[in-house]
């Protein structure tokens, strides 16, 4: 208890470990008190158009399907479709009709929509009265903006793995590691004390994030609760087994930047690309986070029945790591006494 | 003075070999080759619709080749629960009626009016191309790009740092405020081995994933925007170094520039969202540029050139500054 007192005094002076858990919820406050990011340019099409060539009526029959820029000369409008970071589609008049230009390097998608637009200029009339049916399904760019804050929370339950490994590492630099070896302390004792305060300031910092980005009910807040004492520690342990491993600070540094990398790619491919194939499901289940990010997107979406399945894949994360560092330490150089 | 700045220049670049810089590097470029061949290439498209018919009668004479005939509106229906994006066509009446599922309003109508148009293919009409490459060449030259400022502005930046902090608990920095060598050699010697070794890391990244054909062009661009950006990140890296206390605190820092400075950046300048308040930005500028360097643009504002050597200049004194004050420090 002493011990875990003395980690917490540490804490105090140490601004990088307050500054890094703050982080996520300064990321959630902005995300959530701004208005977060306009996406909804990404969802629909963009057309460029001449200032003196295009018809207003024109203008307006395209504005039906996707936001219409107005450009003063052909020039400007061909500079705008080279831009490489847009998909913008140019359209001039021709007779009666419309013409498309494109900067070669789009989408599938984009080429075929300009292909087709000429037609269906032509068509516009017939199209109007066409019978169309819509059926609901939930916001598309709705749910990426809980992709957004859920990474943002990930990042959060995440955080006490840099900490950690950052930890370990400073402590070899600095020769404490060797100190630590001769410590009268049991194994147990010595990895409650390292990863207590990433586990615990990795808790918190999930628990602020959570509650400013989500509103939840009781039973789903409690089931996030859950997730995040489960994903927390998974980082924790992850994070000693980094430092434990890590031979000098770039080293270090590189691993975490690995792991970062992964932590946030795996659960984001996987939601948003690779649910379908079983064996890559399973194969990113290896990666703790992707069971929180499904977890948390599980509540966000209100199938909080689903999250089972990952808190018990969290749960054998927690296990798996421990035992991990366990086997490693026991084969390094420190001696459990 | 010419030799002391060539021995400080070989003792640099052991302290960097120690600190396995180079051999971090060789493998970032070896991993981001393999992920641009064989994973981000892959991906990097968007299919068009598909449009499912169910005309039962056969009341739809001129159907395009793009569109997958279903046997019942059940078949119909379990497709576009499978592929939301996808847009269903009932002429089960004679009558086509549209049913999609909705995404955004813009958007439900061009499906809606494409799947349409489908029915009464017109002549084949291609658009007029006015760029010079093509997808999968600009998704090269994109991810590139990406990854070169992503390695520099990290990768460059930590390992600066590793270094400095290694010398400071050496005792390096105490010997060098009694030795009759210049602060500005000092500074001098990592930082020139750190853009050598950036500009060595941009050739190896845009000939190989560029392609040698493309990469002629544009080299010598990429090359000079590479530059910039390495003597930037490369002297924020020891300033940092040199006001912050330890590896921890650097380490913050690190993560605040790769996590949260770069996203917005990637963002505005990678996809159609716009962030008004972005041009403030000051990597933005400068990610722009070694984009433009890439796609071949160029950057045809003196100021950018102006604001960059000044911005340099102010960081190499705010770094002999910082040095001065830690030769003091330990001395």
């Amino acid at each position: 208890m002493r011990g875990l007192l003395y980690q917490l005094k540490s804490v105090r002076k140490d601004k990088f470990c307050i500054m890094s858990f703050l982080l996520p919820v300064v990321v959630a406050v902005v995300l959530h008190f701004s208005g977060s990011i306009d996406l909804s340019s990404l969802g629909e099409l963009q057309f460029g158009v001449c200032a003196d060539d295009t018809a207003p009526e024109a203008e307006n029959w395209l504005a039906r399907y996707g936001s219409v820029t107005v450009f003063q000369t052909k020039a400007e409008l061909i500079r705008a479709i080279r831009e490489p970071s847009t998909n913008l589609i140019g359209v001039t008049m021709e007779g009666e009709g419309i013409r498309t230009l494109l900067s070669g390097d789009e989408w599938a998608i984009i080429w075929q929509a300009a292909s087709t637009l000429p037609q269906l200029y032509e068509m516009r009339e017939i199209a109007a009265e066409a019978d169309v049916q819509l059926l609901e399904r939930p916001d598309i760019l709705a749910g990426y903006q809980n992709i957004f804050a859920a990474m943002t929370l990930v990042v959060a339950m995440f955080m006490g793995c840099i900490f950690n490994a950052v930890n370990i590492i400073s402590e070899k630099e600095d020769g404490v590691a060797f100190i630590n070896e001769i410590l009268p302390m049991s194994f147990k004792a010595y990895v409650l004390q390292k990863i207590f305060i990433g586990f615990a300031f990795g808790c918190l910092s999930a628990v602020v994030t959570g509650a400013i980005c989500f509103r939840l009910s009781a039973a789903g807040a409690g089931a996030m609760l859950a997730l995040i004492i489960l994903s927390a520690l998974a980082a924790a342990v992850i994070g000693l087994f980094i430092g434990h491993i890590s031979d000098g600070l770039m080293m270090g540094v590189v691993y975490i930047k690995i792991v970062m990398l992964i932590f946030m790619a795996v659960p984001l491919l996987k939601y948003l690309a690779v649910t379908d194939n079983k064996v890559l499901s399973f194969l990113c289940y290896l990666i703790p986070s992707s069971a929180a990010f499904e977890g948390i997107m599980n509540l966000v979406n209100g199938s909080a029945q689903a999250i089972g399945k990952d808190m018990a894949i969290l749960m054998a994360h927690c296990a798996g790591w421990l035992l991990l560092y366990q086997i490693f330490n026991s084969s390094g150089s420190r001696c459990d006494i | 003075m010419k030799k002391s700045f060539w021995s400080l220049c070989r003792k640099d670049c052991r302290m960097m070999a120690s600190g396995k810089f180079f051999f971090v590097a060789l493998g970032s470029f070896v991993l981001y080759t393999l992920f641009i061949r064989f994973g981000y290439l892959q991906f990097m498209d968007m299919e068009i619709y598909n449009v499912y018919l169910y005309d039962p009668a056969g009341t739809q004479t001129e159907v395009s080749s793009l569109v997958h005939p279903v046997a019942s509106l059940k078949e119909m229906d379990a497709l576009l629960v499978e592929d939301a994006n996808g847009v269903g066509i009932d002429a089960g009446d004679g009558r086509p009626r549209v049913v999609l599922y909705t995404g955004s309003a813009k958007l439900d109508c061009h499906r809606a009016d494409y799947a349409l148009s489908l029915l009464h293919p017109g002549r084949e009409y291609v658009p007029e191309i006015v760029g010079s490459d093509n997808l999968e060449m600009k998704n090269r030259k994109d991810i590139t790009c990406e990854l070169l400022f992503i390695e520099i502005v990290a990768v460059g930046f930590l390992g600066i740092a590793s270094v400095l902090f290694k010398e400071k608990q050496m005792g390096v920095i105490r010997v060098h405020a009694i030795l009759p060598v210049r602060k500005s050699l000092f500074i001098g010697s990592k930082v020139l081995l750190f853009l050598v070794t950036d500009l060595v890391f941009a050739s190896l990244m845009t000939l190989c994933n560029v392609g040698l054909a493309e990469a002629g062009d544009i080299l010598s661009a990429v090359l000079i925007q590479t530059a910039i950006l390495s003597l930037i990140m490369a002297l924020t890296g020891f300033i940092c170094a040199m006001l912050l206390r330890d590896f921890k605190q650097f380490s913050l820092a690190y993560l605040v520039i790769a996590l949260f400075v770069a996203t917005p950046v990637f963002l505005s300048a990678n996809t159609s969202v716009k962030m008004a308040w972005i041009h403030f930005h000051p990597f933005y500028h400068v990610y722009r540029s070694l984009k433009n360097a890439f796609f071949d643009r160029g950057v045809t504002s003196p100021v950018y050139y102006i604001c960059v050597v000044w911005v340099i200049i102010l960081l190499y004194g705010i770094a002999w500054t910082a040095l001065a004050r830690e030769m003091r420090k330990e001395g």
